[in-house]
């Protein structure tokens, strides 16, 4: 038996590890599922402003690595759609037989990664693929612009830089020498005034690396609102540009300082400015897009399950969410239980915390986790004062347990009837109650007024008192929504805890609470040993 | 760090209890013979040991009913659930008062009078399992009433004393006299507020002795010294505790013996998990004694040749 104990804990740790290290490593399963930031309802709504025109194009996000489209709507009845997906963007184009006048839209919903390059190194590249060679495209200045830029060159470049380097000092050059204003509009402006819009200023950028031979391009983009944001009616495009470098775009924002990195509150709609250039001008169209937030900091258990089915893996027909959703949320909760049980078996075998029975602890926490906490601990103290007012008043009356405690189960139904009424669990921030507070009093009722004959007020209280905080504190457990989220996507996870339990049952050590109990005690035979 | 030191002084916490002594000596199968009087009861008379006489087995609320003609018979007894544990739901009755219309009432042995109405409800909630360890169901037992032995005269309030002897493979390895205060209401129960008195294993006498843990040189209500008081019959008590051992089979015990005036030392009851505060009591930690019995007993001895080697060898 002796040999036994460790091979059984060994197991039941190094089983649940290995199959995270299969799933992890070798099927290439994600073991949580992203967590999504936001997801934007992205919405654009327009019609040409020629009355005879017979058709209408506008940019829309493409999907990428940085970009997930869904549940894409393209509404404009009687026009036939086209999109195009060239290599880097997407613009869709309304056909109709005759002139378009009505109003035609295009939303989807948006998920936006961030995009973040650590490290730019050298790039020295003489030959492009074909598809960025376009994006090398000589300007075709004026004649007081090219003299202005070439003056420029000459004082920021130094001739032996490397198409990094020339990326990295135009942008700093840019980004910090010209104002951003959106009332200058030409580049004499922005290098003689030192001030020029987005626009203007990714011109800048893109006329001064093209010259150089680096390929770059001018992207158009939506900057989304900040969560506090007041909410805009109608969203102005703004620019920026990707420059390639070591075989990738990266992203340079010379308006808001941006080299290397996109953060997610920027939606690229379309990567190469002079194709759209006319679509958006709003000589040529009206058009009003909006973006509002969908979803906010969830994880996003849909994909995630798609992903799980689609890797067709054993693990697809045993993984929990495959489950109906009601069935999923049951689990998310009861799969927490272990998890409970474990803090329980911690606070009583090692700390030896005294609560009321094994179940009534976790029982409550799950009681919190339905309602709330401040509804919970509100609701389970005055069902406590019940269980003592009873003691007071029917213990005179010398009544038979069963019918005695029958009339406590009563009297918590007046309580939940008197909560109802006064609206008092709304304003604990609890949505349902449900039959759950009845199942918790049974079980603690009567364990609670046996105590209070047998061991007094003084140690009831103190179990009260350990049941209570053994609870709040598994409970802040259980709102860890990450905790919920593994054991969820892993239930394999419970073998660990098994190994736990199995660990503490096999702890024949002292408990914290014997410190206390024995403190005299030891204090007496120390003087004795004259220690 | 002060759990070294407990462990230098071989002080038993409660999960070494449970792991190395409880689980490993005591089969669960045997617990219903200490958990449950009646059965105690039967299987102590049929090993000859002594024990409390049962007058009475009231096992259902119908029975109750009766009870004013059951009792009519007996001038004093004791009421205790046969599932009950830490001396809870014990009503000890002195005399039983008939008035001149034959009604019948209790005098309780704090003094106080209870009527029949409340001795049936107590003994109802008995019953329904309002005491039982389990919860379940119980037995309420109708007991003779033991008087309490002259020794004791000074040193008690209320209520008649115990005699704890731990028995670890039927070796007596510590023991103490739990002695009834006012605060304890009359009951021989240590969490309750009795005097826990330890008592010399070669000698019989007490030397040492608490309440709640707090070292006590007197008792609290009579204010008699509480040391130096030597047991009668001391051989036979730890002799009788020993027999316990091949009564029930279990390896770790805990036996609660009563000196009766005329009967000796007799069994009150067993316990399969005895408490930890018989080292307070004794100022001594029970885990090198628990270990000496352990590693160096021989087996195959006579109750009484383990008590012999318990005296010699346990200091």
């Amino acid at each position: 038996m002796k040999r036994l104990t460790p091979w059984i804990v060994a197991l039941l740790f190094l089983f649940p590890t290995g199959l995270l290290i299969y799933k992890s490593q070798f099927l290439n399963l994600s073991l949580l599922p992203q967590k999504v930031d936001d997801v934007w309802n992205f919405d654009v709504t327009l019609r040409p402003k020629d009355p005879t025109a017979t058709t209408v194009s506008f940019p829309i996000p493409r999907a990428g690595e940085d970009l997930k489209i869904s549940d894409e709507r393209i509404k404009g009845k009687g026009y036939d759609t086209l999109i195009d997906r060239n290599s880097d963007s997407a613009v869709l184009t309304w056909l109709g037989e005759e002139p378009i006048v009505k109003r035609v839209s295009y939303s989807a919903r948006i998920d936006i990664q961030p995009i973040i390059i650590k490290k730019i190194s050298k790039d020295n590249t003489v030959n492009y693929p074909k598809q960025v060679k376009k994006y090398l495209k000589k300007p075709v200045l004026l004649p007081e612009d090219e003299e202005a830029i070439v003056l420029l060159e000459n004082a920021i470049f130094e001739g032996n830089e490397d198409k990094s380097m020339i990326a990295r000092k135009a942008f700093y050059y840019i980004n910090e020498e010209i104002q951003r204003n959106i009332k200058f509009k030409t580049i004499k402006d922005a290098l003689s005034i030192g001030k020029g819009s987005p626009l203007v200023k990714a011109r800048l950028y893109s006329y001064m690396l093209r010259r150089k031979d680096v390929p770059v391009r001018i992207i158009a983009m939506l900057r989304l609102p900040l969560l506090n944001d007041p909410p805009e009616e109608k969203m102005q495009l703004t620019f920026a540009n990707e420059v390639f470098l070591n075989n990738r775009w990266i992203p340079v924002d010379t308006n808001r300082g941006h080299f290397g990195e996109r953060p997610d509150r920027y939606l690229v709609v379309h990567r190469h400015y002079e194709e759209i250039e006319k679509s958006i001008n709003r000589k040529n169209v009206v058009y009003t897009i909006r973006a509002d937030r969908a979803v906010i900091n969830k994880f996003n258990k849909e994909e995630f399950r798609k992903e799980v089915i689609r890797k067709g893996t054993f693990f697809s027909f045993i993984s929990l969410y495959r489950l109906p959703p009601h069935v999923q949320e049951i689990f998310e909760t009861i799969l927490l239980i272990p998890l409970g049980a474990l803090v329980l078996c911690l606070a009583r075998n090692i700390l030896g915390v005294p609560t009321f029975g094994m179940f009534t602890p976790i029982l409550l926490t799950v009681f919190f986790k339905e309602t709330s906490l401040g509804f919970g601990l509100f609701f389970f103290l005055s069902v406590v004062g019940i269980g003592i007012a009873e003691r007071y008043f029917l213990d005179k009356l010398y009544l038979l347990a069963i019918p005695r405690l029958s009339i406590i189960l009563t009297l918590v139904i007046l309580l939940l009837m008197l909560i109802a009424f006064t609206g008092i669990a709304e304003a604990f921030g609890a949505s349902h109650i449900g039959y759950f507070p009845i199942v918790i009093v049974t079980v603690f009722i009567e364990r609670f007024s046996i105590m209070l004959t047998e061991d007094g007020t003084v140690n009831t209280m103190k179990t009260l008192l350990g049941t209570v905080i053994i609870s709040v504190l598994t409970f802040g457990l259980y709102s860890i929504s990450t905790l919920e989220i593994l054991v969820f996507t892993n239930p394999e996870l419970l073998f660990m805890i098994m190994g736990f339990l199995v660990l503490i049952g096999k702890y024949k050590g002292y408990r914290l609470s014997e410190f206390i109990r024995f403190r005299g005690l030891v204090k007496q035979l120390k003087a004795k040993a004259g220690m | 760090m002060i759990f070294r030191e407990m462990r230098e002084f071989g002080i038993l916490g409660i999960n070494n209890r449970i792991g190395r002594f409880i689980l490993r000596q005591n089969n669960r199968k045997n617990y219903p013979l200490v958990d449950d009087k009646v059965k105690t009861a039967a299987r102590a008379s049929a090993w000859g040991v002594p024990m409390p006489e049962n007058y009475l087995e009231i096992g259902s609320v119908g029975d109750l009913k009766k009870l004013p003609q059951l009792v009519t018979n007996l001038s004093s007894f004791v009421i205790k659930p046969a599932n009950g544990s830490q001396g809870n739901g014990i009503i000890v009755i002195t005399e039983v008062i008939k008035d001149e219309n034959g009604w019948i009432s209790f005098k309780r042995s704090n003094g106080k009078i209870m009527s029949m109405e409340e001795v049936r409800h107590h003994i109802s909630g008995i019953i329904s399992g309002l005491y039982s360890l389990s919860g379940r169901p119980d037995v309420a037992i109708l007991q003779q009433k033991i008087d309490m032995h002259p020794i004791f005269k000074d040193i008690c309030f209320g209520g008649i004393p115990d005699v704890r002897v731990i028995v670890n493979q039927g070796f007596p390895v510590m023991s103490m006299v739990r002695l009834p205060t006012k605060k304890s209401d009359g009951k021989a129960n240590l969490h309750q507020g009795a005097i826990g008195a330890g008592i010399d294993l070669q000698t019989g006498t007490t030397n040492n002795a608490v309440i709640n843990g707090q070292v006590v040189t007197t008792h609290p209500d009579t204010g008699h010294l509480l040391s130096g008081v030597t047991i009668p019959h001391w051989q036979e008590v730890l002799e009788l505790a020993a027999r316990c051992f091949d009564m029930v089979g279990l390896g770790y015990l805990g036996v609660d013996i009563v000196l009766t005036p005329d009967q000796g030392p007799i069994i009150l009851e067993l316990n399969a998990r005895p408490g930890l505060a018989i080292q307070i009591a004794n100022q001594k930690g029970l885990l090198p004694r628990l270990e000496k019995i352990l590693k160096d007993a021989p087996s195959g001895l006579t109750a009484k040749e383990r008590v012999a080697f318990s005296q010699a060898n346990i200091i």
